[in-house]
């Protein structure tokens, strides 16, 4: 079969996408090579199709995706580093996040100071809840017994300083109850100076004893002896 | 599942980056084809907005079962495309003949360039002009078999027209096309 111009034309894209069979595709380079003015066309649209899938995409203008967000879901607003900064601790500033803050930065000093775990030289090891509670039992035993000694020196003190200076109101008080029995003149009488030394050298020898038993040994033994005394 | 019915899914269900993700998958696909079909970057900048715009509203009547969502895509563009091609009919006809002059300075300046990218981005420039000269079914055809590389059965789901007649589009596109740079003294290869 033999093909004319028309058919050329008619069959080009086929021909050039390799669609046409063995026999058309035969009898379409018969005739294209036999006849210039179809050589030229083939070439021509050849030459186009090929500089076509090569042609890049324009690029759009670079604001066109925005412009299309905004007219559909609307303006987005955009929020920079600063306004989420100071968003951010504006947040924080609120009295209530800020009181918990400090309370829980609180407890958290306070469970560590109790635990004896030392800022300055913090290891990993402190944490761990076995040695955490070691340390925290004995913080708490190191704080009773403290105590317990403050209250007992305490004790001793006031022991001590009401033998070295018996109660000088009680005096004006008892006079009253026993006015014929004991005269009070201005100048002691040799009765009374005698009762008086007597009195003092008790006293002493009772805070020496009480001297004697505040021995740091004692102490640490713990409270529980000298309080049951 | 592709990437695409997957966004697509997500902005029927109301997520907004999903719907922001298509449109930038997209946005150039779309201003190309509105572009080489105007061949004016501001109208096409313009129809572009509004084929996103349509697509916005009428996402909920997009079947993946019926086909890929980019063909769905330039099926919604290119009847945007027809509508506006129809309503400014009358305004190119007289802008046509003013036109045709800076034609004839295209073809001086041809023969200047040898730079590869200014040959590429020239080619690209009159290929716009012929383009532009072209039957509007003809220039849809060509363009969206040989600018966007659709296949054949896409192009016949985005036109609406038997497959029979896309292939001629496309050829008679073609050897116009051809035609009309061959008159400007443009010899592409």
């Amino acid at each position: 079969m033999v093909w004319d111009c028309a058919q050329i034309e008619e069959w080009l894209s086929d021909w050039l996408e390799g669609r046409l069979s063995p026999e058309d595709a035969e009898a379409f380079s018969a005739h294209v090579s036999t006849c210039p003015e179809c050589q030229e066309l083939v070439a021509s649209v050849r030459g186009l199709v090929t500089s076509m899938s090569q042609l890049e995409m324009v690029p759009e203008p670079p604001d066109l995706a925005r412009k299309i967000l905004d007219a559909t879901i609307g303006p987005r607003v955009k929020v920079g580093f600063w306004e989420r900064w100071t968003g951010w601790t504006a947040a924080q500033l609120r009295p209530r996040l800020a009181m918990g803050a400090v309370t829980m930065a609180a407890v958290v000093v306070i469970v560590f100071q109790v635990s004896g775990v030392k800022a300055a030289r913090f290891r990993h090891v402190d944490l761990n809840p076995v040695s955490f509670f070691h340390n925290t039992n004995r913080q708490a035993h190191l704080v009773y017994s403290r105590s317990v000694r403050f209250v007992n020196d305490l004790r001793v003190v006031y022991e001590i300083e009401s033998r070295l200076q018996p109660a000088p109101e009680a005096e004006p008080i008892e006079p009253p109850s026993l006015p014929e029995q004991q005269p009070q003149t201005p100048g002691a009488s040799p009765q009374q100076k005698s009762e008086n030394d007597k009195h003092r050298d008790r006293s002493q020898s009772r805070t020496a004893a009480l001297v004697a038993m505040l021995s740091p040994a004692d102490i640490w033994a713990g409270g529980s002896t000298r309080s049951s005394r | 599942m592709d990437p695409d019915a997957q966004l697509v899914q997500e902005c029927l269900r109301g997520v907004a980056p999903a719907w922001e993700e298509l449109v930038k998958r997209h946005t150039r696909r779309v201003f190309n084809l509105c572009y080489r079909f105007t061949g004016n970057p501001a109208e096409a900048e313009d129809l572009s907005q509004e084929v996103f715009l349509r697509v916005y509203r009428t996402l909920p009547s997009y079947r993946p079962g019926e086909g890929a969502f980019p063909t769905w895509l330039s099926s919604v563009t290119r009847n945007l495309l027809v509508d506006h091609y129809r309503r400014t009919k009358r305004d190119r006809i007289t802008d046509s003949i003013e036109d045709a002059m800076p034609h004839l300075e295209e073809r001086h300046s041809s023969a200047r360039t040898p730079d590869k990218l200014a040959l590429a981005s020239e080619l690209s420039a009159q290929l716009q002009t012929a383009l532009s000269r072209l039957s509007p079914e003809l220039r849809e055809a060509v363009i969206l078999r040989d600018l966007q590389q659709l296949e054949y059965e896409e192009i016949r789901a985005v036109l609406q027209v038997p497959e029979g007649t896309v292939k001629s589009r496309i050829n008679r596109g073609r050897i116009e096309l051809a035609r009309v740079l061959k008159e400007m003294g443009v010899r592409p290869h």
